[in-house]
């Protein structure tokens, strides 16, 4: 799970050019999108296709991404129980 | 000048509801829904989304779609006119891109094909086609490209600057904006269902339909085009402002130039897109503006969002709704949304309708709204506007740097050519600010921030024009890129928002919180004059200023394949800004565009002649040339100087701006600059026109002019 949250990290910091922040420095419980970093709307969809192409797992509708993608630590579980092979 | 009421001659359209205005009634009439699964272009994998096509189109690559539908609409309008008109105004998108799509597919790498990717060829193909020999100007603010480039044709008809004029839209599908939509999980799988409760989106569409818009005094007109609205969110590059602040901007400003009240509109012709945001922010923007809303609908649910052409479609379709005295129902919708204030018309009805106002919104939170009204309303809205803008605040961007570094290498007889380096243009800017843009809207922010500092305290400009030649090619690029290399499975909704023409223009209004019109032209090496063009013909007399902005990308791949000029000498890019008003005091310098001309005629340098004045006016003033010779266009360009040298009489100063700022398309917006810089400072650096320095008088002149497909000339001069 922690290894997720770091890889996961550091790809939304290149996917969404977060460039003056370092893995470090991105909370993993903080609040990601509406939050500091100004993601919004049109970032959370780039995750979507992000999470969709890399991990295989499917988020089309808004409700289910404003939880996901609450945090990055929320995303990581959510991506943790339904990759295939997942917990779920 | 004597004023006349503006006439809808005849009107065409091409849309998935059928050809011609009787088609469109029918469909319209039985409130048939047009869209269906995509057929025009095969899927990898998955199953085709709804969409609105145009039946029976031969689907030959050459020209593109999108020329195709527009030569359809064009010749329904024009049959049986014994005139040409003398300008057209056309709004489009994406042009030909679906020709283009195919041949980066087939890495094509020999510039020939993509000859008829640009807006450029697209309005001088309808231009070629009617004998028009005055301006043929291009619109591309997104999905509201077609309203935005009737409104450009009115006020051009208003100031007298055209008597005649062919207005509307055009835009065929596309794997960018099929998948563009998509991507941003606006597409409704269901079909389109505008202001239902559940509805889930759009239906991306295609179309083209063109009004005739007239002064003349003519028979039976159709109906009568009374005011137009243009206004910008500034909020979201994609997302309309919520409580829908631009859209009533847009209304206001159309029902207030149509010199009407709320309570005068009959009909409004909602832009009713099918998707959550608008359709309710739409909706929150009419309950703010009309106490008791007139009867509205959306076409939307049966034609699909034809994107730059469902502005015009739906001006087609108001007109239709005052001379044939019907309401369109809302096709698609069977239960309204409770959360509006209003319920829309169902079905279509049939009822004398006097006046109509129209919606068309679009990314970058670009809004248009028209009003068009039936004989009884005809009326003269008075318009002084002078030719002219007072330019308050300048800069430019070269490959050597902003202005100041630009024209010291200038003055040292160097040239400033190249590429600014990406990493130096991402360090005078804001990271949160271009986090999510690339190259064109960066050097668009850049030029404007600059342009206002150098203003020394004007406040911001709530009007942004801008000319590009290419527009987002990074974006348009990498999207297509990604989505083939895919296959066809994922693509950036990121590239798809900022590929649009108006995504720089966009980006700047949100900065300057520009509120304003906001207009996008893409008339290849013409764009900046374009811009020009539309900015001092539609910037209010007073209480408005502008950021008036020409700027172009080089890309490694894109650029070489569209632009012929791009030769040995390499890849440049960069452009101008010019925050302006109609306010002389301490201005630096008036400019104006002086003359717009195409068609290749041999008389063009002698129309540019006598537009300037003639013979006089070379009496009168001392005159510097800046001459845009684009690469590809040496055998156009040599006989049309040599003609206009030769009525001039004597020689003049001139130099060539491209050998010093390079081949790019919109070059003359760094010429307009440097003029603007020579008139404030007085003088003309030797080392630009080979020579000693020229001194400018009080009545000198610098000339910018465009050669080539097109001939052009701005005018710049002290205040």
């Amino acid at each position: 799970m922690n290894e997720l949250i770091e890889e996961l990290k550091t790809k939304l910091i290149k996917l969404l050019d977060l460039s003056s922040l370092t893995p470090a420095q991105l909370d993993a419980q903080a609040r990601l999108v509406g939050g500091e970093l100004g993601i919004d709307s049109i970032d959370v969809l780039e995750m979507a296709v992000m999470v969709e192409q890399d991990y295989g797992v499917v988020i089309n509708s808004q409700e289910v991404g404003e939880k996901v993608f609450a945090s990055v630590a929320s995303l990581a579980a959510y991506i943790e129980s339904n990759r295939a092979g997942g917990a779920a | 000048m004597k004023q006349s009421p503006v006439y809808v001659a005849a009107a065409g359209s091409v849309s998935p509801l059928g050809r011609g205005l009787d088609e469109t009634e029918a469909a319209l009439r039985a409130d048939r829904a047009a869209i269906g699964p995509l057929e025009i272009f095969s899927l990898l994998h998955g199953q085709p989304l709804p969409v609105g096509q145009v039946k029976d189109l031969d689907s030959s690559p050459v020209p593109p779609r999108a020329h195709r539908l527009a030569r359809e609409a064009a010749r329904m309008v024009l049959r049986g006119q014994p005139e040409p008109p003398d300008a057209i105004v056309l709004g489009c998108t994406t042009g030909g891109i679906l020709t283009t799509e195919e041949l980066l597919r087939k890495k094509e790498h020999s510039p020939d094909g993509y000859r008829s990717h640009g807006l450029l060829s697209l309005v001088e193909d309808i231009a070629n086609l009617c004998r028009c020999t005055g301006p043929a100007l291009t619109v591309s603010t997104a999905c509201s490209s077609g309203a935005v480039a009737i409104a450009l044709a009115l006020n051009l008809l208003r100031t007298g600057q055209a008597r005649r004029v062919l207005a509307g839209g055009v835009d065929s599908l596309s794997r960018l904006t099929y998948y563009g939509f998509h991507s941003l999980q606006l597409v409704d799988r269901n079909g389109c269902r505008p202001l239902d409760v559940s509805r889930q989106g759009l239906a991306v569409a295609e179309g083209a339909a063109m009004l005739l818009l007239t002064t003349e005094q003519i028979e039976q007109p159709l109906a009568c085009l009374l005011g137009a609205g243009l206004s910008c969110d500034a909020y979201h590059p994609t997302a309309p402002h919520p409580e829908g602040k631009g859209a009533r901007a847009a209304m206001q400003a159309a029902i207030e130039d149509a010199g009407l009240a709320p309570e005068d509109i009959d009909y409004i012709n909602l832009h009713g897109t099918g998707t959550p945001d608008n359709d309710l922010a739409e909706a929150r923007a009419i309950a703010a503006l009309f106490a008791s809303p007139p009867q509205l609908s959306s076409i939307k649910g049966a034609t699909g969002h034809g994107l730059a052409a469902a502005g015009a479609i739906e001006a087609v379709v108001s007109c239709l709704a005052i001379s044939r005295g019907l309401v369109p129902g809302t096709v698609g919708c069977s239960q309204p949304d409770s959360a509006f204030a209003f319920t829309p018309e169902m079905t279509c009805v049939q009822r004398p309708v006097r006046t109509v106002l129209s919606n068309s919104f679009g990314f970058g939170g670009n809004n248009g709204s028209l009003v068009f009204g039936d004989l009884a309303h005809k009326q003269v809205r008075p318009s002084s506007r002078d030719a002219w803008l007072a330019i308050h605040g300048i800069a430019c961007l070269t490959g050597k740097g902003l202005l100041q570094a630009t024209f010291a290498h200038l003055q040292e007889g160097g040239a400033a050519g190249g590429c600014f380096p990406d990493a130096d243009l991402a360090q005078r800017l804001p990271a949160r600010l271009i986090r999510r843009i690339k190259r064109l809207p960066r050097i668009a922010l850049l030029l404007a921030g600059e342009a206002q500092s150098n203003t020394e305290g004007q406040d911001a400009p709530c009007a942004v024009f801008m000319g590009t030649g290419w527009g987002a090619l990074s974006e348009t690029w990498d999207f297509l890129q990604r989505l083939e290399s895919s296959g066809e499975q994922f693509s950036s909704p990121t590239d798809f928002v900022g590929s649009v023409h108006n995504s720089p223009a966009g980006q700047v209004a949100m900065l300057l919180k520009a509120t304003a019109a906001n207009v996008t032209s893409s008339g290849g090496d013409y764009s900046f004059e374009q811009a020009l063009l539309a900015a001092q013909t539609l910037l209010p007399e007073t209480g408005q200023s502008a950021m008036l902005l020409g700027a172009d990308e080089a890309h490694a791949e894109f650029t070489p394949l569209l632009d012929r000029s791009i030769g040995a000498g390499g890849l440049a890019d960069g452009g101008g800004g010019l925050y302006v008003n109609r306010d002389r005091e301490q201005a630096k310098c008036l400019a104006r565009l002086a003359y717009y001309g195409r068609g290749g005629g041999d008389d063009l340098p002698d129309r540019l002649f006598a537009a300037l004045g003639g013979e006089g006016y070379f009496h009168r003033h001392s005159v510097v040339v800046f001459v845009g010779v684009p690469a590809a266009m040496q055998a156009e360009s040599g006989p049309q100087l040599e003609r206009l040298w030769q009525l001039i009489g004597h020689s003049l100063p001139a130099c060539r701006y491209r050998d010093f700022v390079g081949e790019f398309a919109s070059a003359s917006a760094v010429a307009a600059v440097l003029a603007a810089q020579c008139i404030e400072a007085g003088r003309v650096p030797g080392a630009l026109i080979g020579g000693a320095d020229v001194m400018l008088a009080p009545e000198s002149r610098v000339l910018v002019l465009g050669t080539g497909q097109c001939l052009t000339a701005m005018e710049f001069f002290c205040p």
